[in-house]
């Protein structure tokens, strides 16, 4: 079964969302502030890290930090960012920290199981928020000036991740997407890890810019 | 049973009562923001229903009338006494100015002045110090008629520029000018002072002369200090609203809005309780996050307002997600049919809704996206007409297009028009966050996150 850590600085976000979770995933840790969260999550070392965006303690960065401190554990904890904040340059920060996904926290314990067992899985998490932030910040809307010729240009979308990103922002969910598309799942969440690591890796000068603007959304 | 039968009229017979008639109410005592000196005349002309020229006429007149009397006394029997009568339009006009509060409908419209009063001031103060040489040559005083006017005269018009004029947008280029020509007059005339000095009276003309010279040099001196310590302190106060409203938004973020949200976990999308505590989240956070938002009727903010309304109406969760600058975007036709597939969807299919809007550089598109048991549109009862006209017809007449696709898992209601059929939305701008060409700072914690 799925070990998770769940970190957020409300004890009582910490045992709802564990009511909430249920025998879906096994939830063998919970840290209230960064400092906590990096030494809970070194001891345990869990399959999923779900992460408040928002926390206090060690240098002020939050969840970002939090990912940025557990750097060397990557490659097999997997973070999850869950948060409250409308705030696109939180929650953009928290994913090039490198989170693979985003939700609200108004999710429903089921769909949260869900995103846990996906990231689990290796692959990304977006929500409609989410997807509506990448599309903004890689300015597909307002007309990029091109979309990327081949899949590995980190600082453009290709059209058929422009297309993905859409779906997802209209709320598809990704076998909607898929059977929309005519493609296979497996080839959605291709496109969504790779929509991912183009937001971690760009080194698009007008995604910080944009995020820096939208700092109160 | 609603009202006492006693009071009841014959029924269907409604009671007719007179119409009394009422004079109309005299518009308020307000001075408006576009005004010839003071707005004192103006004010008392829309008050009284008069010609504003006459109220300007009985003040003028009186006011010159009272200078020829005040004038004949003083010269001809050397009588001082008369002069508060005498200036009495002038005190009457200073009283009115003090008293009756400018106009409040239009607080952010501009002042503006007819008359230029520091120019004025300053002419008056050259005309005066000519005085000066005559008064010397006629009766040889230690203290010439017209040095202490023409410093009174420019120190006037130093200080208009400074107190009066920087709110009146017109004037407000000038003053600088008009402020330095004084300041330079008054140096000029006090050394003059100086020089033409004499001996038996020495002290009292140095020191009457020495005033203007200070005076004049303060000029250049005290509007910069004056400027920067009024930005500052403006800068200051900014500041600290700001550092409170964050911490106020700190503070509730933690607080309520995890309540909140875990109110909402917990009592499932559906139910009356977490639509209660959405529709209390969204407003919080609105407050928070959104209070300094200057748009208002752009269609990102109507698609907001339309999901908290139906939020709080229905048992459904709508999530808004606008792509480009759908916040500078105004379509009547758009809104409208976007609120009615929401609706639609609220009233139908209930649960997670989700909203998205996007503009691009040749159409705006909303996409509405249900989760409801569906329906055929083709197949609609008569019921449910009103998404056939009320949508996919309105979008048609406004020079849209609206489609409604409905399946078993779900509907989706796409609406979408074109940028050239956008009234007004001509000259928007580029997207959001399309500040391309600067490298801005990494900082915070976007920029700072690196390769994991």
């Amino acid at each position: 079964m799925t070990r998770v850590i769940i970190v957020d600085d409300h004890s009582i976000f910490r045992t709802g969302l564990r009511t909430d979770l249920g025998d879906a995933v096994e939830v063998v840790g919970e840290a209230g502030d960064v400092d906590a969260a990096v030494r809970v999550i070194d001891e345990l070392r869990p399959d999923v890290v779900l992460l408040d965006v928002h926390l206090p303690g060690g240098a002020g960065g939050g969840g970002a930090e939090v990912v940025r401190r557990s750097a060397a554990l990557l490659s097999s904890v997997r973070f999850l960012a869950l948060s409250v904040s409308d705030s696109a340059e939180d929650v953009v920060g928290v994913i090039r920290a490198g989170a693979r996904g985003y939700i609200t926290k108004a999710t429903s314990g089921a769909d949260v199981a869900a995103a846990v067992a996906t990231v689990a899985a290796g692959d990304a998490v977006f929500s409609p928020r989410l997807a509506g932030f990448v599309l903004d910040a890689f300015g597909t809307a307002a007309g990029a000036p091109a979309v990327a010729a081949t899949d590995d240009e980190l600082d453009r979308l290709s059209v058929r991740e422009q297309e993905v990103m859409r779906l997802i922002a209209r709320g598809y969910a990704y076998k909607e997407v898929a059977s929309h598309l005519y493609i296979s799942i497996k080839t959605v969440e291709t496109h969504v890890s790779s929509v991912l690591r183009k937001l971690q890796l760009s080194s698009r000068h007008e995604l910080t810019a944009w995020a820096l603007e939208r700092r109160l959304l | 049973m609603t009202a006492p039968a006693a009071e009841q009229p014959l029924e269907g017979v409604p009671r007719v009562r007179p119409v009394r008639p009422t004079r109309p109410a005299r518009p308020a005592l307000v001075r408006p923001r576009e005004v010839w000196l003071a707005g004192v005349s103006i004010a008392l002309a829309r008050h009284l229903a008069w010609p504003a020229a006459v109220v300007r006429a009985i003040f003028a007149g009186a006011a010159a009338l009272g200078l020829l009397w005040a004038g004949l006394a003083i010269f001809l029997r050397g009588e001082f006494g008369i002069l508060p009568v005498a200036a009495a339009s002038p005190l009457l006009y200073a009283w009115f100015w003090a008293l009756v509060p400018r106009e409040t409908a239009t607080p952010d419209a501009p002042l503006r002045r007819e008359v230029p009063v520091a120019l004025a001031l300053l002419v008056a103060a050259g005309v005066l110090a000519l005085l000066v040489p005559v008064s010397w040559l006629v009766t040889w005083t230690p203290l010439p008629v017209g040095a202490v006017e023409a410093t009174a005269a420019a120190v006037a018009a130093i200080v208009w520029t400074l107190a009066v004029d920087v709110r009146d947008e017109r004037r407000a280029a000038s003053a600088p000018r008009v402020r330095a020509v004084a300041g330079g007059f008054l140096v000029a005339f006090g050394l003059a002072l100086l020089a033409g000095g004499f001996a038996d009276s020495r002290t009292l003309v140095a020191i009457v002369a020495v005033v203007p010279v200070l005076l004049g040099v303060a000029t250049f001196v005290v509007p910069p200090l004056l400027a920067r310590a009024s930005v500052r302190s403006a800068e200051r106060a900014a500041l600290a609203r700001e550092e409170q409203r964050s911490e106020i938004a700190a503070h509730l973020h933690d607080s309520v809005l995890q309540t909140l949200a875990i109110i909402q976990n917990r009592a499932g999308a559906g139910t009356e309780i977490a639509r209660i505590a959405r529709a209390q989240e969204r407003e919080l956070r609105d407050w928070l996050f959104a209070g300094t938002d200057p748009f208002a009727g752009d269609l990102a903010t109507e698609l907001r307002t339309i999901a908290r309304e139906l939020e709080l109406e229905h048992a459904v969760r709508i999530e808004v997600v606008t792509v480009g600058d759908v916040g500078a975007i105004e379509s009547r036709a758009l809104a409208a049919a976007a609120r009615e597939a929401l609706a639609n969807a609220a009233r139908h299919a209930g649960g997670d809704v989700t909203v998205y809007a996007e503009a691009t550089p040749d159409a705006v598109e909303v996409f509405v996206r249900d989760r409801g048991p569906g329906f055929d549109p083709d197949a609609v009862p008569d019921g449910r007409l009103g998404i056939r006209e009320s949508i996919v017809g309105r979008m048609a007449r406004a020079g849209g297009t609206g489609v409604v696709a409905s399946g078993s898992d779900g509907t989706e209601v796409q609406l979408r028009m074109p940028r050239a059929r956008l009234a007004g939305a001509t000259g928007a701008g580029t997207g959001t966050g399309r500040t391309s060409g600067t490298t801005t700072g990494t900082t915070g914690t976007t920029g700072t996150g690196g390769a994991p």
